[in-house]
């Protein structure tokens, strides 16, 4: 349980970031002419349709954890390797990618950065600009399901996070406290606007990178250290 | 236009075929020959404010929205949360499922389901038939499962199928209009709008609305709408589309630009000189599209695998579920049966043919070079004779002098003698007598009391001394005396094919000029080129022997023949078919059209002649010979393409089918396999769209005059008549 309030807390200072991006979203989502309620109501449905998106990459990323680290439960095995050596492979390679993601946030790598933001994002922005006009209710859950595959670093640290817990069902809970932790801010900025100054911004985008990059060198030395230092308590792979 | 939409898609322009979707959008009628592209069409071009493209995301999101919900929630339930102590909640998660899926199956699945419905109606069974019996069947199943409460409900694999069927069509249609990118400017003739200035006022309008000598501005980018003359502005244009040469032409004030040529640099103000569906563009657009909607032999054969194979596919899919409902229980024998059905969908090889060719025909249109049917690419490919005709094709058409014997007299003098004659002449020879005089920088000497002598050559006077020029009649009726040794020389001349002019003045024979065709600088490098790619290559000519061997000899053929009429030269192009197979024949498209027309490829080069009544299947451009062997290195290229597509979607297919009919392959991950399987087959033709240009380096160095014709004659108008126009 711990471990997933330290993913929900790491969501919550990360979601800080999200405000230049997918807080922009949000706000051109803006106020419902119909009041106060239905205003709520379209950001809830756009913060579901996000959510899923987010659970959906990480029970998948999980999968694929599984995959690559056991037998049990999927079919046809990719990899037959010994098991505890994938598992350890898969650690040290999250926990890397996660560490690269955390510099991005300090302004370091920033050639890493373009290659993970442009990857197919135009088309997928396209998309998204003929939905934030349209007058369909059901609109906002449609944009926040594209919304929630839009390229991004945060995103993608944390669907690395749960591809090496390896198993779909622990991936899932992760992309889903991740998810909840962004919930706060994304919310706030639908409502509120640009209430926050660029320098608190700042100072957010510095505590979400320092928060990916401690759980990146967990993460890491999960892989690295000799006797396996796992923060959740949770059975490996879905049954 | 009114066949624009007709037959091709309006996104990834292949020809739609059967199953045409029908749309408007942005106030235009759309076809589409696919689900997939109807949806990236609209996300690619769609307004924000347009309620359909809006529409079609919004069902996208929102399908997925509720296709990912069941996801999760099945994997809550596949991970045993709710046995035990909770399994009293596990019939209240199956409704919720079922609450869930059935309008993720009502908004995913329609599309799918009206084809179905539209081509049933019309006694067809298409593949989409395939999908939606094996999603229902599996949806059919749930809900009778969630009733009686059993175990396991199969919502999640129904919708996740739909989904991944939906995304896959979708990104296959986006990969297939990224190949076929290339196609657009050369389609663009009909669709494009041109602006207008009329009287100080600009105005948008299509292309084929303007007439001629209206005023037409193009900005830097822009692509020049119609053949017309510079009135204002200073820039260069590229006219590869047209003439097949990618190179930098620069325009000013009075020079002639071509309608499909890209104005590179700055603003230009055009006068218009004719219809702006009359210009070669728009007929390289016309011809392209034709070509693009016919069909080859492959994929006729395709097609109907295509169409024979659903109804198999759902008899094997029905002969599956029973031979595994005896070993396991029904509910999964179900799903190898949908994992048969969805696998053996056969998108893939449908798409194999055509999008290769057209892939193919829009590398060469790029380059200049047309084709007027699919099945041209592939016989192309397979041909291993090639038979050249001489004159016009292999040679430049145009007599040059190649000798001047004389007795004594200077060959300046005879030349500067020669060209103050012909001047005054326009006999066909007279115009390489004033060329060569040219050539050498010599003044042509003052004549007066010129007179042609019909069939016979050129009277006058110059210095006081009658002159005259022409055949050895003329210098009989003048009764000039001829040296001996000359007259040897002229007759051995005139026996080897060559043209003979006598030049005399002063009563006497002086000189003899000998003119002949010239072969083309680049012919022999190309021959040989054609060689290397394993070709037998043959010259057939109305010419005499002795001309025809001179010829073959400098370009290096050894295989000729001579004296053919148009009749017997067909009858020689069939003497070898059966040796050859496969026979192509190279003409210049005017002299040749019955040869051409009977040849299985028939390959016209310069065509000045209207497109449409061309008979040729390939048409090179103006000039364009020495792209020969590329045309065929990328005919073969591009049936290598189909056969490996078709290849991989057969064998692909085949595999999958019997992984699923054994029942290891799920019917989600065989949704997966289909969509990966298109997009493989999309990534192995787009090869075809970065084939490399056409190897300049075959051609030796040309004169400029050569190169200042080809692009004269990329009008679309023979050289000569420049001058009888000005003349009129």
């Amino acid at each position: 349980m711990t471990y997933y309030l330290v993913i929900f807390a790491a969501g919550f200072a990360g979601s800080f970031h999200c405000i230049g991006m997918c807080g922009g979203f949000a706000c051109a989502l803006g106020h419902d002419p119909r009041g106060r309620i239905a205003t709520v109501e379209r950001h809830l449905l756009y913060n579901a349709g996000r959510l899923t998106t987010y659970c959906f990459l990480g029970g998948i990323a999980g999968a694929l954890g599984a995959v690559l680290c056991t037998s049990r439960g999927i079919e046809v095995p990719v990899l037959n390797g010994p098991l505890d050596a994938a598992q350890r492979f898969l650690a040290i390679a999250a926990g890397l990618l996660m560490i690269a993601m955390a510099l991005q946030f300090f302004g370091l790598l920033q050639g890493f950065h373009r290659v993970t933001v442009g990857f197919g994002g135009s088309t997928l922005a396209v998309s998204l600009r003929s939905l934030l006009k349209s007058p369909s209710p059901t609109a906002p859950v449609a944009f926040g399901v594209f919304n929630g595959f839009l390229p991004c670093p945060l995103v993608y640290a944390f669907a690395a996070q749960a591809a090496s817990t390896a198993g779909a069902l622990p991936g899932f809970l992760v992309m889903l406290s991740f998810g909840l932790g962004t919930f706060p801010a994304m919310l706030m900025m639908g409502g509120v606007g640009r209430m926050l100054a660029p320098a608190w911004r700042q100072r957010g985008v510095w505590l979400a990178g320092s928060f990916i990059l401690v759980l990146g060198l967990i993460t890491l030395s999960r892989g690295v250290l000799p006797f396996a230092a796992h923060v959740h308590a949770l059975p490996g792979g879905p049954g | 236009m009114t066949e624009r939409g007709d037959n091709l898609c309006s996104h990834c322009l292949l020809p739609i075929g059967l199953r045409a979707m029908q749309r408007t959008v942005n106030g235009e009628d759309c076809a589409f020959c696919c689900y997939g592209c109807c949806i990236a069409f609209q996300v690619k071009h769609g307004k924000s404010e347009e309620w359909e493209a809006a529409w079609l995301l919004i069902r996208l999101g929102v399908g997925a929205f509720l296709t990912m919900n069941i996801m999760l929630i099945s994997l809550v339930l596949y991970a045993g949360t709710f046995s035990g102590a909770d399994a009293w909640l596990l019939p209240w998660i199956h409704l919720l499922l079922w609450i869930f899926a059935t309008p993720a199956l009502v908004i995913l699945g329609e599309p799918y389901l009206r084809e179905t419905w539209a081509q049933a109606a019309q006694g067809r069974v298409t593949s989409s038939a395939l999908v939606v019996l094996g999603v229902g069947a599996a949806y059919a199943y749930s809900i009778f499962a969630t009733i009686e409460g059993s175990e396991q409900v199969y919502f999640d694999t129904a919708t996740m199928v739909l989904m991944l069927f939906t995304i896959g069509s979708y990104i296959e249609a986006a990969g297939r209009a990224k190949a076929a990118r290339d196609l657009e400017p050369l389609l663009a003739a009909e669709s494009e709008c041109a602006t207008v200035v009329d009287e100080g006022t600009e105005s948008r309008r299509p292309v084929r609305d303007i007439g001629a000598g209206m005023l037409v501005r193009v900005k830097p980018g822009e692509r020049v709408p119609v053949d017309g003359v510079v009135m204002e502005g200073l820039s260069h244009t590229d006219e590869a589309v047209i003439t097949g040469e990618s190179r930098q032409v620069a325009k000013r004030v009075g020079s002639a630009v071509i309608a499909g040529s890209i104005n590179l640099d700055g603003p230009l103000l055009i006068q218009s000189s004719g219809a702006g569906s009359a210009t070669r563009w728009a007929q390289i657009c016309r011809s392209v599209r034709d070509a693009l909607s016919r069909r080859s032999p492959i994929q006729r054969i395709a097609d109907r695998v295509v169409g024979v194979s659903v109804p198999f596919v759902l008899i094997l899919g029905g002969l599956t579920v029973a031979y595994w409902a005896q070993l396991m229980p029904f509910d999964q024998a179900l799903l190898v049966g949908l994992a048969v059905l969805v696998v053996a969908c056969p998108c893939a090889v449908g798409l194999a043919a055509p999008l290769a060719t057209s892939l193919g025909i829009g590398r060469l249109a790029r380059c200049g070079c047309l084709v007027r049917d699919p099945g041209t690419l592939e016989a192309l490919a397979r041909t291993r004779l090639l038979a050249f005709d001489k004159t016009g094709t292999l040679t430049s058409g145009r007599s040059r002098i190649v000798g001047i014997e004389s007795d004594g007299a200077g060959t300046d003098e005879v030349l500067a003698r020669a060209a103050g004659l012909e001047r005054h002449s326009e006999h066909g020879l007279a115009h390489a007598i004033i060329m060569a005089a040219t050539a050498r920088g010599l003044e042509p000497v003052v004549t007066s009391d010129v007179r042609a002598v019909p069939g016979r050559g050129v009277l006058g006077n110059a210095d006081g001394q009658p002159m005259a020029a022409g055949n050895s009649a003329l210098m009989g009726d003048l009764g000039w005396s001829l040296a001996p040794a000359l007259r040897e020389r002229a007759r051995s001349l005139e026996a080897s094919g060559h043209s003979v002019i006598y030049v005399g003045w002063a009563g006497r024979v002086h000189a003899v000029l000998s003119l002949d065709d010239t072969p083309l600088p680049e012919a022999h490098s190309m021959i040989e080129a054609l060689r290397s790619l394993g070709l037998h290559v043959t010259l057939l000519t109305g010419d005499l022997a002795p001309a025809a061997r001179r010829v073959a000899a400098v370009i290096g053929i050894e295989d000729m023949q001579a004296c053919l009429s148009p009749e017997t030269k067909r009858a020689a192009l069939d003497q070898y078919r059966p040796s050859y197979e496969v026979v192509a024949m190279v003409g210049d498209g005017l002299n040749d059209g019955p040869v051409l027309a009977d040849a299985d490829v028939g390959i016209a080069v310069g065509s000045a002649t209207d497109l449409a009544r061309e008979t040729a299947s390939l048409v090179l451009p103006p000039g364009g010979l020495w792209m020969l062997p590329w045309v065929i290195a990328v005919a073969r290229k591009v049936r290598r393409t189909i056969l490996t597509n078709l290849l991989w979607a057969f064998g692909y297919n085949l595999v999958a089918l019997t992984l699923a009919a054994l029942g290891v392959l799920q019917p989600v991950l065989a949704a997966a396999v289909m969509a990966s399987s298109s997009l493989l087959l999309v990534i192995n033709s787009q090869q075809l769209s970065r084939l490399p240009d056409p190897a300049l380096s075959v051609i030796p160095e040309r004169p400029l005059s050569a190169e200042s014709d080809s692009v004269s004659r990329g009008l679309g108008m023979p050289v000569i008549a420049g001058p009888a126009i000005e003349r009129s």
